[in-house]
Formats: structure tokens, C-alpha cells, sequence
């Protein structure tokens, strides 16, 4: 009985959950007239794919599709391959100085991004020159992705057995070549759980882009869309047909990886 | 050869030839970690501090001020003492809220239900879709005369709200996006929660323990590190909180959410005051640093534990 209740309690949220993103999507689909008119309708009677085709008309979208994911692409790639490396010389190697260097990278988890943002801006525009390019977005990513993934990927190192490594180093491998061929696809979850959580963080990450990229035609869908619906006006719903547009990659994301996701999400909250 | 008792056994690898080959490649692998705590962490964060003792638009000559940027911030600046209210009162809000929501569907999802997995995925969403799209669409359901929200009200025969233009709403308005998206907390305390170990439950059975003694006295305090855990990591990180401010209000309206991030980013951004912002940005540091030492002090052994 109290199984039943809970059922229909969380059917209940899990509408209400869905009901925002419905409703945009919906209200893109009417014309301005009908938008305001009152009762709302939930369905609309018709779909006016036209206002779709209006705000393709300005917002570039896959242009700034392909912009976004070209940031992304790289970065996560950079970010899981070090952070793999840097994470396989903590669980695995020895060396002098290990837990001096161990501790001063997880000091920077002290550090915030909006204190190291500052100085960052002036060194890549000023300093380097490298202002409305994707280089100050993507090349701080070759460091490992964060002292939290490195952390991450060394904890899953540790539990394979060094038996392992000793065993492919009898018949000949070198120590990259164990890494690269035995212990990564033994720690795969973790390497998901770490691309996925860099995608995470350049996907809803505002700010930097806001401040490198000045071009149009470099845009990002962040900034596109911040600047974009200035531009229209009170048309909300070709505004709401642009915003749609881009919170679709994360639908689509959402359907065929929302597994791993979830799996990865599980790793990073839960301490074992 | 000398066998030394010394904890580091580290020093002894060095002295063969292979362990110095080890200990290279091990260098040679954290070249990115080395580069990174350098200079993307530890540098900036040291410019930061000798920055906030300037004033300097970032064209011409930096000019040497000492703590009169500080001095300033305390006194005259006009959006100081309304950021910290709007950046605390919205992490507390966010974090409580976000913690409240995930805790209780996770725990309904715990129980017995059809569908679980389903739901979890819908509940999950949110968390995947990007932040630009979330605030605009959200934008549109808190319109102040057509907006979802204000059609509900007026079926209900309540006034319309401004939502995102009153002062009084536009911070509750945010945490509830912010609570939105948390999915991802939900997933957490579920996994949690399934962890429980089941001989425990089994054991309470036994001794005739019902399902609300169960409850209050395994599984809560089962995934009480967890709860901790997760309250802590959402605190540092809705302290930084800047997307809603740079999407939709820009600090207001009439300064309500001007978060502390936001004032960083408008002055050393908009107002070119570079030194101005630095020395705003080493306030913020020490605020988030108190919270973060926190969770550095109850979870350190735990969670980074070090070698042996």
C-alpha cells in the first residue's frame, strides 16, 4: 500500500520534472498570438515548424554546434589522457618526493575558478595573444583534467592487482604498454566517469567562454544564445525554438548515455 | 649496503638503476600535473593576491596602491556587502533544497516501485542539458504575464508574480532551477541507499525492528558520509555560482543577485578594473577556502587518503 502511494507520489514529480521541458518545446512550436492566449493550451493545434526555420534565419546552429564540440572534443580527450597518466604514476610508480607532490595537488582543490580566472585572461590575451581563440579553452585541459579526476583514476588503479603488471612485464610488455593495454580497459568505468565529467564541466561552462570568444563566428551555443535572444525581442517563441535547439544535444546525449552517466555520477558521489 | 629503517622507502628505489628509471617515467608522466598545479593553479592564485595590491585597467602601467583596494571594498563599494548576502542565502538555499529533493525521491525510489529505473532517468534530465538552454527556458516559464508559472496562478485565481523581477523572488526563482538540475544527487543517494548493507536489514527483521525503526537506524546513518559528502561539495560549488547572474538577471534585479562571482567578472571584465577585481577575488578566496578547509578537515583521511 505504502509502495502504491510512493508510485504515485514519484509519477507525480517525474511529470512535473518533465513538464519545463515540454513546455518549451511546445511554446516554440505556436505563433506569438497564441502564445498569450489564455487557457494555455498543453498541445499545440498546430506546430509551426516555421518559427524553427525563423530562428535558423539568425542563430547559426550548427555552426556553434560544430564550435562547441570542437572545444569539447579536444579538451576531454586531453584531459582523460593525462589524467591518466598522472594517475597511473601516483598508484603506480615510486619515486622521490611522491607525497610532497601528492599534497600539493590536492591543494588546488582550494582554489576556485574565479580567483585563477583573472591573471589567466591576461596571460592568454595579453601575454600570448591568443584572445577570441579556442586555445586558452582547450590547452588547460593537458593538465590532467583537474586534481579530482587524476584522484579518481588513481583509486582505480590501486585496486587492480599488481600481479597484473608483473605478469605482462615477465613476457616483455614495457610499463606504457601495460598501462595503455591492460590497466585502462580494467579501470574503463573510471575512464568514463572522468571524459564524462569534463564534458560536463565545458558543456555549462559560461563564463570562460563568454570572456575568450568575441567573433561571431566562433561563437559557442553559451554565448550564442545569451546574445541571441536579446536580438528578438519579445519573439518568444523563435527564441524558445534556438533554446530548444540546443538542449537537444543533451536529450539526445541523455538517450543513449544516460547508462554510463549514471554509473560515472554513482562513482564520483559515493565514497567507497 | 645499508638497510635503512626510514618511512619513505622511496629513497632506497633511487639508489638501482631501475628504480631510477622508474622514478623518470614517473616524472616524466606527471609533466601535465606539474604544468598544471604550476601554472594554472598556484601562479595565477599567487598573481592574484600581488595584482590586488594594484590598480591597472589592463592597458596602462599598473599603479601601486597597497591595501586601498581592499580598504575600498569595505567601505564604498556598492555591491560588496549585497553580494555576500545574495551569494550565502543562495547557497543555502540551493544546497538544502537540492540535498531535501534528491533525499526524499531517492529514498521513494528506494522503496518498492515499478519503473525505477525509468524514473530515475527522468529525473536525471535536467542534469545533462546545457545551462544556457535551462536558464532561457526557464526565462520563459517565469514570464511575468504568459509565462507557465503565471498561467497556473491566474487558473488558480492568484495574482500574477514578476518572479525574476521582484526582488523579493528572484533568488528563491534561481534555487529552484538550481534544484532542478540536481538530478545527479538524486542518482547518488539512490546507490547510496541500495548500498545498505542487507545484513543489517535482515538482522533488525529478526530482532523485530519495523520498517520506520529500520530506517532511522541502518539506513540513515548508512549513508550519513554520503549526505555530509554531498552537502559540502554543493556548498563550494553554488558558492561560486555565476551562470543564472551572467544568463538572465545581470546582479538584479536592484542588485538582489549580484553573487560575488558576478561583481568579479563585471569589474575585471566589463569595468576593466583589474586590481579592483583581484583583490574582490582574494575576499572570495578566503570565504570559499573556509568552507572547502572544512570539508578538506572531515573528509581527508576518507577521501584522499595518502600512501602508505
Amino acid at each position: 500500500m505504502l509502495d502504491l502511494v510512493a508510485t504515485l507520489i514519484v509519477l507525480l514529480l517525474a511529470l512535473l520534472v518533465v513538464l519545463p521541458i515540454w513546455w518549451i518545446f511546445r511554446s516554440s512550436l505556436m505563433s506569438t498570438a497564441k502564445l498569450n492566449e489564455y487557457p494555455p493550451s498543453f498541445i499545440p493545434h498546430e506546430w509551426l515548424w516555421a518559427n524553427y526555420s525563423k530562428a535558423l534565419e539568425t542563430f547559426e546552429y550548427w555552426r556553434y554546434f560544430r564550435n562547441t564540440f570542437s572545444i569539447i572534443i579536444p579538451a576531454v580527450t586531453f584531459g582523460t589522457v593525462t589524467a591518466i597518466f598522472c594517475g597511473y604514476a601516483f598508484a603506480r610508480l615510486r619515486f622521490r618526493g611522491k607525497k610532497l607532490i601528492f599534497n600539493i595537488c590536492v591543494g588546488t582543490i582550494l582554489l576556485p575558478s574565479m580567483v585563477t580566472l583573472l591573471p589567466l585572461y591576461v596571460v592568454w590575451t595579453k601575454g600570448l595573444g591568443l584572445g577570441d581563440t579556442y586555445w586558452p579553452l582547450i590547452l588547460p585541459y593537458l593538465t590532467g583534467g583537474g586534481f579530482f579526476n587524476i584522484f579518481l583514476i588513481r583509486q582505480f588503479l590501486m585496486t587492480i592487482p599488481k600481479e597484473l603488471d608483473e605478469a605482462a612485464s615477465i613476457d616483455g610488455a614495457g610499463r606504457m604498454r601495460i598501462l595503455w593495454t591492460i590497466l585502462v580497459p580494467s579501470i574503463k568505468p573510471a575512464v568514463v566517469v572522468v571524459a564524462m565529467m569534463l564534458f560536463i564541466q565545458i558543456w555549462n561552462d559560461m563564463l570562460q567562454q563568454l570572456i575568450y570568444i568575441n567573433s561571431m563566428s566562433k561563437f559557442t551555443f553559451a554565448v550564442a544564445l545569451t546574445n541571441f535572444t536579446g536580438s528578438f525581442g519579445t519573439n518568444w517563441p523563435v527564441a524558445l525554438a534556438a533554446t530548444f535547439m540546443t538542449i537537444l544535444p543533451g536529450i539526445v546525449i541523455y538517450i543513449f548515455g544516460q547508462k554510463s552517466f549514471v554509473e560515472g555520477i554513482v562513482l564520483t558521489g559515493m565514497k567507497n | 649496503m645499508r638497510v635503512t629503517m626510514k618511512k619513505g622507502k622511496q629513497k632506497n628505489n633511487a639508489a638501482t638503476r631501475a628504480g631510477r628509471k622508474e622514478e623518470l617515467t614517473a616524472y616524466l608522466c606527471l609533466i601535465p600535473a606539474f604544468l598544471g598545479v604550476t601554472l594554472i593553479s598556484y601562479l595565477p592564485t599567487l598573481a592574484v593576491f600581488v595584482l590586488s595590491l594594484f590598480d591597472w585597467n589592463g592597458i596602462t602601467k599598473p599603479e601601486f596602491i597597497g591595501l586601498a583596494n581592499f580598504q575600498r571594498i569595505f567601505t564604498k563599494d556598492i555591491y560588496f556587502w549585497d553580494s555576500i548576502k545574495a551569494t550565502v542565502w543562495y547557497a543555502f538555499l540551493a544546497v538544502i533544497g537540492a540535498v531535501v529533493y534528491s533525499l526524499i525521491i531517492a529514498i521513494l525510489l528506494n522503496m518498492n516501485i515499478k519503473g525505477r529505473t525509468l524514473f530515475r532517468s527522468l529525473f536525471f534530465i535536467p542534469y545533462l542539458l546545457p545551462a544556457i538552454g535551462v536558464f532561457k527556458g526557464w526565462e520563459w516559464l517565469y514570464e511575468g504575464n504568459f509565462g507557465l508559472f503565471n498561467f497556473v496562478l491566474r487558473m488558480m485565481g492568484l495574482p500574477k508574480q514578476r518572479f525574476l523581477d521582484d526582488p523579493n523572488q528572484v533568488i528563491p526563482c534561481l534555487v529552484l532551477i538550481a534544484i532542478w538540475t540536481s538530478g545527479n544527487l538524486i542518482v547518488i543517494f539512490l546507490a547510496g541507499l541500495q548500498n545498505v548493507p542487507g545484513v543489517y536489514i535482515e538482522a533488525a527483521k529478526i530482532d523485530g525492528a519495523n520498517a520506520w525503526q529500520r530506517f532511522w537506524n541502518i539506513t540513515i546513518p548508512s549513508i550519513t558520509p554520503i549526505i555530509f559528502y554531498n552537502v559540502l561539495t554543493a556548498l563550494i560549488t553554488h558558492l561560486q555560482v555565476i551562470n543564472p547572474a551572467l544568463a538572465l538577471t545581470n546582479g538584479g534585479p536592484g542588485k538582489r543577485s549580484m553573487f560575488m562571482s558576478y561583481v568579479i567578472y563585471m569589474y575585471g571584465f566589463q569595468k576593466n578594473k583589474m586590481g579592483y577585481a583581484a583583490a574582490y577575488a582574494v575576499i572570495f578566496f578566503i570565504l570559499v577556502g573556509i568552507f572547502t578547509i572544512v570539508l578538506f578537515k572531515t573528509q581527508k583521511e576518507q577521501l584522499f587518503g595518502e600512501e602508505e
